[in-house]
């Protein structure tokens, strides 16, 4: 099966809206998911940019799907219902 | 060439001032510095040496004869009444950028020029005897640099560093320290003036146990091949520009950077050349860096740039490494800087829900261009697209 792909934005905006905590949710998942997700950073989605007027910063990609607004807990719920639907 | 310079200091063991002071200029095609050391330690040291060392500059800016600069501090420096000996040592360095070297020493122990391969060269000095006090004399030299050669300058709290102890009864003294930076040269022969002028006062702390029992001053000078960087941040105001902008950063001969996620997408879209993330860990307080071929670094825009001014503002407020550093290290590891500036507006900068005030791009590069210049003596161009 492949692995859950999970982009955080490292993006100026994302990272001050919230991002910098989003780190913790790096640590988290390879602790936890270590053969099921697969984390990285990317530079920027310019997502922040597209919709600026209702600018939801932090932004994260799970699978290519936007999270806006992103938490650890959010994240972590989209992650866990992927894995569950994979599993069924 | 291009004359790479830079000076490390520590504060005597227990004194909240540096006793020693160091001032240099970069002007058109010349470079002038001075290394002045003040006599005792602490708060007193540091007047006596900041005042001979801020006027000898001026002087010799103004007067364009370094001699005749000098000798009117040395006729008229103050003595102490207690010890007896004037109120400070100097020594005075005028360079042009072919080379052409005058120096001006007075009480400072001499100066060493160390060429390329290692071997020391003992340049012949002309006395100058004060005409105001008689045990008072200044040495002065005017000698030829070829590229790849280095001279090194330092207080007495170097040469004089372990005295006393169980080792070196009589300090490290100039042989030992020839012998310490001909070891290092011989590991790092391309070394910066920045590595080797720590690693001299690294040194010299280290075999006084680490607690110096003087003030520690060691300059470095290096003719060199100009090093060159540039710094890619924020995109161009018209879109058209982005593929200009990214021929320009593929043509640079040197160093390259980019501050900024959308600066890095525009690059990585124009020259079709893939961004590959650092690992998001442990990255600090700042975001991540990522990497792309023929690419030294890129980091995050405008927290990182405005993290970096800070750094090279005061060097002793890094509390840990992180992109910022990295940037900071590049910008110190070269002596031609240029800043290419997008000066496109990214409008969720505004959004007043931030919470936190972001600087404008211009501002900070225009910051970072004044300290780089005047702290670190780099030459640095702006220019905007």
């Amino acid at each position: 099966m492949e692995k859950i792909q999970v982009e955080i934005c490292m993006g100026t905006t994302c990272f001050i809206m919230g991002g910098e905590s989003l780190q913790e949710l790096a640590t988290l998942l390879q602790r936890k998911y270590p053969d099921k997700v697969d984390t990285k950073g990317i530079v920027c989605h310019g997502l922040c940019n597209t919709d600026c007027q209702y600018s939801k910063a932090p932004y994260v990609k799970v699978d290519g799907e936007a999270i806006s607004e992103a938490t650890v807990e959010k994240v972590l719920a989209v992650i866990e219902r992927k894995l569950d639907n994979n599993e069924q | 060439m291009f004359i790479d310079i830079n000076c490390t200091q520590e504060k005597k063991y227990n004194q909240n001032a540096f006793g020693d002071y160091f001032v240099s200029k970069r002007r058109p095609g010349r470079l002038i510095a001075v290394l002045s050391d003040g006599l005792g330690s602490g708060i007193k040291a540091n007047i006596l040496s900041c005042m001979t060392a801020t006027m000898l500059l001026r002087f010799i800016e103004a007067q364009r004869n370094i001699k005749a600069a000098c000798e009117i501090i040395l006729n008229s420096l103050p003595v102490c009444k207690v010890r007896q000996i004037s109120y400070s040592t100097f020594s005075a360095i005028d360079c042009t950028d072919d080379g052409d070297v005058k120096i001006v020493e007075e009480g400072n122990p001499q100066f060493i020029w160390m060429k390329k391969n290692g071997e020391i060269i003992e340049p012949e000095c002309k006395i100058i005897n004060s005409k105001t006090f008689s045990n008072r004399h200044m040495r002065t030299y005017h000698i030829k640099l070829e590229l790849g050669d280095r001279l090194i300058f330092c207080s007495d709290g170097v040469t004089q560093a372990g005295l006393g102890g169980d080792n070196l009864k009589l300090g490290l003294r100039r042989k030992g320290l020839i012998d310490v930076i001909k070891k290092k040269m011989k590991h790092q022969p391309d070394i910066s003036s920045r590595e080797l002028s720590k690693y001299i006062v690294e040194y010299a702390k280290y075999i006084d146990n680490k607690h110096a029992k003087d003030d520690i001053s060691a300059c470095v000078v290096h003719f060199t091949k100009v090093r060159r960087l540039c710094v890619f941040t924020g995109p161009p105001y018209h879109n058209e520009k982005d593929s200009e902008y990214a021929n320009i950063f593929a043509e640079f001969d040197g160093k390259k950077a980019i501050c900024g996620g959308t600066t890095a997408n525009l690059i990585s879209r124009e020259l079709n050349r893939e961004i590959i993330s650092e690992s998001p860990f442990n990255t600090g307080k700042l975001p991540a860096c990522s990497s792309m071929e023929g690419v030294d670094l890129i980091t995050e825009g405008i927290l990182t740039l405005s993290k970096t001014y800070e750094y090279l503002k005061d060097e002793e407020s890094i509390d840990e490494i992180n992109a910022a550093v990295r940037l900071m290290n590049l910008l110190l590891d070269n002596d031609y800087i240029l800043f290419m500036v997008g000066a496109q507006l990214n409008q969720a900068h505004y959004d007043p829900n931030l919470p936190i005030e972001i600087e404008i791009r211009k501002n900070v590069i225009k910051k970072l261009k004044k300290v780089l210049e005047e702290k670190y003596t780099k030459r640095v161009e702006i220019q905007y697209m």
